[in-house]
């Protein structure tokens, strides 16, 4: 039934295009939909192997305050990497709900703007992930805080931004997820040759760079001593040597790390669809264990906005 | 008495006509706003299909590259300058100076466009003798 429900969203998604996705891909932003305005998304992501399918219903409350909810899932299975994927949808099966709030607004020309944004969400687990080094941990509900500033123009933008996601203890799992760290820096160009009055096609393209830190996950209780089966390579060694925190958790040793990644992205809009992509590459990475690294990762996005609900 | 109640009917429907008419030749004609922060398609055409939907709004054009957007109202219309800016900032963007055609009367140094309860200094000596001109306009800020 989940399946289908997720299926529906994504053909919805597909035939009616989106919504706030007049920002960059992975990136953060600042942009907020208008009172009244609505979007859904469907977004494809890559990463690491895994293979995500993301819709997003997006809501502007006033001109300033946006509503959102995301459910990324996992279209195939494997070593699943943790952080967020890009500063607006979660990078694991998760359903979030997310308010955005643009605190400073400052309209300082023909097309010039500068803004900051405040994004605040929680989230909830809605796949289990399998692991290599042991049965999947226990999920527990995430918080979410972000903030993103930038400069808004006709031919340029720049946008930086950062957010933390921490993973709560409101059940009574004594596994813990990793908590995660998500930077990031974008620049943007629109050529001339789209110097173009509405209506007409508007293509932005985008220089996105994210820097990231994952922590490592712990496992808590019997889960600790549990068998390790399947995957390609053994770890129970590994287990077995690794630290334990203060609660006498073991401390995974292959979870987490901190990456660099950049790379082209783009956003082209006409009408009411928006259709957005990218791929970054890892410039610098350093996991903590040895969990296989992510070569790439990609996005790919259709939105459609509904606009007829402003006022 | 059948004579009598023709006139009485007639008389009714000349008033209703008058009173149809006559608030209907002072107001906005055309407006062309400057307006700050559009920078993309979307915002255009959001802004857009905002105004249009205001009652007396026949047209409505948005130039990105001068941020100016172009109003065509229709003969007859309440609208106001006010609720107008009022609609740009709740879209999310700034308005600036404007460029509008109204039809009004002159109330001393004011130049009133009757209806909407809005006027302005508008400085053309030769229209004050007409009874209610059509005058083009700036009006700052």
């Amino acid at each position: 039934m989940k399946r289908v429900v997720f299926l529906c969203v994504c053909c919805l998604g597909a035939i009616r295009g989106w919504a706030d996705a007049h920002g960059p891909a992975f990136g953060y932003s600042t942009t907020t939909l208008g009172s009244g305005d609505s979007s859904i998304e469907t977004v494809a992501m890559w990463r690491g192997g895994v293979a995500m399918i993301g819709p997003r219903f997006s809501y502007g409350v006033t001109e300033n305050l946006q509503f959102s909810i995301s459910a990324p899932f996992d279209v195939n299975h494997g070593e699943h990497p943790v952080g967020r994927f890009t500063g607006m949808m979660p990078g694991e099966p998760q359903a979030e709900a997310l308010v955005a709030w643009r605190f400073h607004h400052a309209l300082t020309g023909i097309g010039t703007r500068n803004e900051s944004t405040l994004y605040m969400g929680v989230s909830g687990t809605t796949q289990t992930l399998p692991r290599l080094d042991g049965p999947p941990l226990s999920r527990e509900p995430a918080y979410y805080v972000a903030a993103a500033t930038g400069h808004i123009s006709r031919s340029y933008y720049i946008w930086a931004g950062a957010g933390y996601q921490h993973y709560g203890h409101w059940g009574d799992s004594e596994d813990h997820q990793s908590d995660s760290l998500l930077t990031s820096a974008v620049v943007g160009w629109r050529p001339q040759f789209f110097y173009k009055d509405y209506p007409r096609p508007d293509v932005r393209f985008f220089w996105e760079t994210t820097g990231e830190r994952t922590g490592l996950a712990h496992r808590g209780g019997s889960a600790s001593t549990a068998p390790v089966t399947g995957g390609g390579h053994d770890q129970s060694a590994a287990i077995e040597a690794s630290p334990r925190d203060a609660n006498d958790y073991v401390v995974l040793p292959n979870s987490g790390g901190a990456g660099i990644f950049s790379g082209p992205t783009f956003l082209c809009t006409y009408r009411n669809i928006a259709f957005q992509g990218g791929v970054m590459f890892p410039v610098w990475s350093q996991l903590n264990g040895t969990q296989p690294a992510e070569g790439f990762r990609s996005f790919i996005g259709v939105s459609y906005f509904f606009l007829k609900g402003r006022k | 008495m059948t004579l009598s109640w023709r006139r009485t009917f007639r008389g009714i429907v000349l008033c209703g006509l008058f009173l149809a008419v006559e608030p209907g030749r002072a107001e906005y004609r055309r407006i062309q706003l400057k307006v700050y922060g559009l920078d993309c398609e979307l915002c255009a055409r959001g802004v857009s299909a905002s105004i249009h939907r205001m009652a007396g709004v026949r047209s409505v054009e948005v130039s990105l590259r001068t941020g100016v957007l172009r109003i065509e109202l229709i003969p007859g219309n309440t609208f106001k300058m006010s609720d107008l800016r009022n609609r740009i900032r709740e879209n999310g963007f700034r308005p600036m100076e404007a460029t509008v055609t109204a039809v009004g009367r002159f109330n001393g140094s004011k130049f009133e466009v009757l209806g909407t309860g809005e006027s302005y200094d508008v400085a053309v000596p030769e229209a004050k003798g007409v009874d209610e001109p059509e005058l083009t306009f700036e009006i700052r800020q």
